[in-house]
């Protein structure tokens, strides 16, 4: 039995408060240095869920690595210890928070979601020459010298969905893309959606753009489905489950693809199994048995699934394993840079022309689109439920994707007035 | 007109340490703290600003995206034409006040509950051009990349040199306002407040004292936004929405709005009290009603009635009475 995103707010907010406290999970060896990692994210309003389970994820690395030994950086042996802050999605918050990080804590890095509260950071974060990541793609500018995404690329990755739904079904001509209007989140997937149609040869019949104050998606499933799409396609909606429900409610029969699809259990419940069987989406369970195929560059992803499911088993999101992910990078390229400070891991990342992407060997992309080769980009999973369960179909490629169509990725990012600046 | 001589040596002695008080604060502060202390500065000219408004008894709900006008202009200026901020903040103020002229033509034709919620449309209507004009004023995610100044050779980027600029700023901007309410221009918007009919009825023009009010306050926010945007780097629309508008009428309401210290005691206090919660995080809005009911309930003239309340409770002056809340 899943939750709801406004349960796991509720269920979450004691475990924020304990989070936000930013006590270390364990005592550290004497003798052992500490090095810092930051996460500068929600943990509390309508964004936890794609903060909070990030923290307990790389709580679950940091305790594997500390009780390992810690790791080796030059000469020096360090246990990691997490800070945290919860920004709440506040501008103003974030970058009280990121200064406190740097200033009082001393931390290398800093993780965040992305968005608004990166932007607002990233002026001091460079100046003061912080590594940062971000998991929205769209973050990065020229200015950003110091910020990175080296496991999400949101949200060009959803190419690859399209891209198998296209070779898969080709029954499927149309298509119509309902998302929330922002231009962080919702435009981001809906111009990249978009491009992926167009490619694939699928035509979009409608685009449904909505408010933050919806509550009642009955209508806008009603008017997108009397277009009749072959595809209804939730572009990074932060609406999933109203969706689905009245999608089920309004006897859709179609083939449904989505950015995400957190807490499926959850539709399901509401839904029925077979309702959601099917449905394509980008981020898998990490039990999934394709994650042990060799090139994976996550160490025991059923064992880190296992552990996180343990200790939180309803909050498992999209941003259990990037957060981690990132955080495994900065290990490798402090490893490769025998530094802890930020200038010189930064270096070490960047002179890796292909660096261990998580879902395999990626290279950094980005410079033709915001000005800076700063997101790391591979190939991607492309995940389907199948009897209740999502599971990897198969890899595909963002880079390869890319290659051939970044140009009408371009035109529809600048149809949304989105900004392009390389 | 009895005007009251303000130069004495006990003001004096006072002004002299309370300078000296602000000026060591940050130096006792960590790095977060000061901050806390810069957002506190812009937000005592906010309130002030806030209450020349409110002088002529017209309360709105338009002043935190007054505020965010000041905040993109300035930011615009600053991404488009790489004005630094000694040039984006008059404009900043400008833009806001301008705004604020052509808005007074509708929402003044309205009186109290009526413009409240007129200023609260209008705001609404700005704020969603912010939202959705992305390729202008980049929709939800805002303006980001506006940088703080480097003026021989200090960096404002470091709190405790944009806390100084920033304390200057809002001093004069403060010692302006205070200047405006005890001018005549003050006494007739009081006169307006509490008795419009008669102070129309001897040729006072009650339209024009409240756009002027409507207008001044709005520049002064405006300036205010930009000079929270040059800090903070960046601007988004949520920012400035009805959740900041109730935190700044939370904040006047129950420092009070009868005298000018008012909303300044309300916002030091909230905010103190506010990062005393932090770690409370989901109950924050919780505990906020909860002190707006006992302020109403309790203290309704606000903070700044508590040394008139003891003083009569020692038997020393009269307890403070609340003025009546119309001239009917």
């Amino acid at each position: 039995m899943g939750i709801s995103r406004r349960d796991f707010v509720r269920n979450t907010a004691a475990g924020a408060l304990i989070a936000s406290t930013g006590l270390p999970s364990r005592v550290f060896a004497a003798g052992q240095k500490t090095v810092k990692i930051g996460m500068n994210i929600p943990m509390t309003g309508d964004y936890a869920p794609w903060g909070l389970p990030g923290l307990y994820g790389c709580q679950v690395v940091v305790d594997d690595i500390n009780a390992a030994g810690g790791v080796n950086i030059g000469d020096q042996n360090y246990a990691i210890e997490i800070v945290s802050y919860d920004h709440g999605y506040d501008i103003e918050k974030a970058v009280q928070g990121y200064k406190q990080m740097v200033s009082e804590s001393d931390v290398k890095m800093v993780m965040m979601l992305g968005g608004s509260t990166v932007g607002a950071v990233m002026p001091w974060a460079d100046r003061k020459k912080i590594l940062t990541t971000t998991l929205l793609a769209s973050d990065i500018t020229p200015d950003t010298e110091y910020l990175i995404a080296t496991s999400e690329s949101h949200p060009l990755y959803n190419v690859t969905g399209v891209e198998w739904l296209a070779q898969h079904h080709p029954e499927v001509k149309t298509a119509a893309i309902v998302t929330n209007n922002d231009a962080e989140y919702g435009l981001q997937s809906a111009a990249t959606y978009q491009a992926a149609f167009e490619v694939a040869g699928i035509e979009v019949v409608d685009i449904n753009l909505h408010g933050f104050d919806v509550t009642d998606f009955a209508p806008i499933v009603s008017s997108v489905l009397a277009k009749n799409p072959d595809v209804f396609c939730m572009a990074t909606s932060f609406y999933c489950t109203p969706l689905m429900e009245q999608l089920y409610h309004q006897g859709y029969k179609g083939k449904i693809i989505s950015c995400t699809l957190d807490y499926y259990d959850e539709i399901i419940a509401k839904t029925s199994k077979e309702f959601v069987n099917g449905t394509i989406f980008q981020f898998p369970d990490f039990d999934d048995p394709k994650l042990n195929e060799k090139g994976i560059n996550f160490p025991n992803p059923g064992d880190f699934d296992a552990k996180f499911r343990k200790d939180h088993p309803n909050d498992w999101s999209a941003v259990a394993w990037e957060y981690p992910a990132n955080l495994l990078n900065w290990i490798e390229g402090a490893k490769a840079a025998g530094s802890v400070e930020p200038t010189e891991v930064l270096k070490a990342l960047r002179s890796n022309k292909n660096p261990e992407f998580v879902f395999g060997e990626g290279r950094w992309w980005g410079k033709e689109f915001w000005g800076r080769d700063s997101v790391v980009v591979g190939r991607w999973p492309v995940v389907v439920v199948q009897d209740g369960k999502a599971r990897i179909q198969e890899y595909r490629s963002v880079s390869g994707w890319l290659d051939k169509h970044a140009a009408v990725l371009a035109k529809y990012m600048k149809s949304h007035g989105l900004r392009i600046t390389g | 007109m009895n005007k009251k001589n303000i130069l004495t040596v006990q003001n004096v002695v006072w002004a002299a340490i309370l300078l000296a008080a602000l000026l060591a604060t940050p130096h006792f502060l960590k790095f977060y703290h000061q901050d806390l202390l810069i957002y506190l500065t812009i937000n005592v000219l906010v309130v002030c600003s806030y209450r020349l408004v409110t002088l002529t008894g017209e309360w709105s709900l338009i002043h935190a995206v007054m505020m965010g006008v000041g905040a993109y202009t300035a930011s615009l200026l600053f991404i488009h034409f790489g004005l630094d901020m000694w040039f984006t903040l008059p404009f900043a103020g400008g833009a806001a006040a301008l705004i604020a002229a052509l808005l007074c033509f509708p929402l003044l034709r309205m009186t109290q509950f009526y413009f409240l919620i007129g200023s609260f449309a209008a705001g609404e209507a700005i704020r969603l051009t912010w939202i959705e004009f992305v390729g202008v004023f980049g929709g939800t995610g805002g303006l980001r990349g506006v940088e703080a100044p480097i003026l021989w050779g200090i960096d404002f980027i470091d709190p405790i040199p944009y806390y100084y600029l920033s304390l200057f700023i809002v001093s004069v901007c403060l010692f302006i306002l205070y200047r405006i309410e005890n001018s005549r221009v003050g006494l007739t918007l009081h006169a307006i407040h509490w008795k419009a009919p008669l102070a129309e009825s001897v040729g006072v023009n009650a339209w024009r004292y409240r756009a002027l009010a409507f207008i001044v306050g709005s520049f002064f926010v405006g300036l205010a936004g930009g000079l929270k945007v040059h800090y903070l780097g960046s601007v988004s629309p949520n920012q400035m929405g009805i959740g900041f508008m109730v935190f700044i009428l939370i904040w006047v309401i129950v420092g009070g709005y009868n005298k000018f210290y008012g909303p300044i005691i309300g916002v030091i206090v909230l905010t103190v009290f506010d990062e005393s919660i932090r770690t409370f995080e989901v109950l924050r809005p919780a505990i906020y009603g909860a002190v707006l009911i006992l302020s109403v309930l309790f203290l309704p003239l606000g903070l700044e009635s508590i040394p008139g309340r003891l003083r009569s409770w020692f038997g020393v002056g009269s307890t403070p009475h609340e003025p009546p809340l119309t001239d009917q």
